[in-house]
């Protein structure tokens, strides 16, 4: 009866134990789902928010002109109103990504040790400074509308790029073949 | 088909489209409107016939999805005012009043189906704001233009 107990309380710590470290981590570091999310940051990144076009659109003083010049006050008000909108989103999505890749680049560092070091250094610090400044200019287009920052805007999305591409840089290790197997590897361990 | 050569026919299929059926559509808010009719709203997946028995099913539905994308993205790239341009050309395409025409659009935003997928949220979000902007433009050009009323 007393070795019944005794193996009934090894068999529950062990697996209240197993309980808390899945909570505590759910993503193991280096995982394949960590590395897919690093790369659809990245991809995000590039291809979404961060071509030159786009960030110009956003932030083009010329459709300004065009309202103010076109269109009764009620609409001015619509445009910054919506435009704004807008430039938020984009600086919160932006950071969203950023984030993300800065997870997984200081989750992955210890992982990888194909990894530069002097590359992830340099990524520590762009992250620091992209951080804060999405930070600082959501504040700003806050406050101050779309247009109250423009080269804050320029020179945040200058630094996302070149962190996008020191990024890429790193995990070029990551070729599209291994990407695909990962990939069904995640699925079929989550399907199974 | 190896995906090198499936590739080649996706650009041939392209240069098709773009030679035969999109160079009679000169503005990218018409050829956006078109090709996203061409998309079954069920499947996601693009038809079209004439296209289809020139290649095969496949070739034409991603051709179509490639046109419609750079549809989409020469729109985007659009000033605002060459927005509100494209819109007044497209309403007097149409041949229907134009204060109904604006009417409808605020009300049931047709231009939210005409998205291609897995389009960025913020790039969709942004071309929504911006079709809610130009129809606001144009309200105010059609009140504008409206005579005042006698007293």
């Amino acid at each position: 009866m007393i070795q019944l107990i005794f193996f009934l309380s090894i068999g529950a710590l062990l697996f209240a134990s197993l309980f808390f470290l899945a909570r505590r981590n759910p993503r193991p570091e280096g995982s394949s789902g960590a590395l897919i999310e690093a790369r659809q940051a990245l991809v995000a990144l590039q291809a979404g928010l961060l071509p030159v076009e786009l960030v110009q659109r956003i932030f083009a003083n010329e459709d300004w002109e065009f309202v103010r010049s076109e269109a009764p006050a009620k609409v001015r008000e619509l445009f910054m109103e919506e435009r704004k909108k807008v430039a938020l989103l984009w600086v919160e999505q932006v950071r969203t990504q950023i984030r993300s890749l800065r997870r997984f680049h200081s989750g992955s560092a210890r992982s990888y040790a194909r990894l530069n070091p002097r590359l992830e250094m340099e990524l520590a610090l762009s992250f620091a400074w992209l951080m804060s400044a999405c930070r600082l200019l959501q504040v700003v287009v806050y406050i101050g509308g779309p247009y109250a920052a423009p080269r804050l805007v320029g020179a945040m999305a200058n630094a996302a790029s070149r962190a996008c591409k020191i990024s890429e840089q790193s995990l070029a290790f990551l070729n599209a073949a291994q990407l695909g197997l990962l990939s069904s590897g995640s699925t079929g361990q989550a399907a199974s | 088909m190896n995906t090198a050569t499936r590739r080649m026919d996706v650009e041939h299929a392209v240069n098709d489209l773009r030679h035969r059926t999109l160079s009679e559509i000169p503005r990218s808010l018409d050829r956006l409107i078109y090709l996203a009719s061409m998309r079954d709203y069920n499947t996601g997946l693009y038809y079209h016939d004439g296209l289809a028995s020139r290649f095969t099913q496949e070739v034409a539905c991603e051709a179509l999805a490639d046109c419609h994308r750079e549809a989409f993205n020469q729109l985007v790239s659009c000033s605002l005012r060459d927005l509100v341009g494209q819109m007044e050309e497209y309403i007097n395409s149409t041949h229907t009043s134009p204060r109904n025409f604006v009417t409808a659009w605020r009300k049931l935003e047709p231009y939210r189906v005409a998205v291609p997928v897995e389009t960025d949220p913020v790039v969709a979000h942004f071309l929504f704001s911006s079709f809610k902007i130009a129809l606001a433009v144009l309200e105010a050009r059609l009140r504008s233009a409206q005579p005042e009323p006698v007293a």
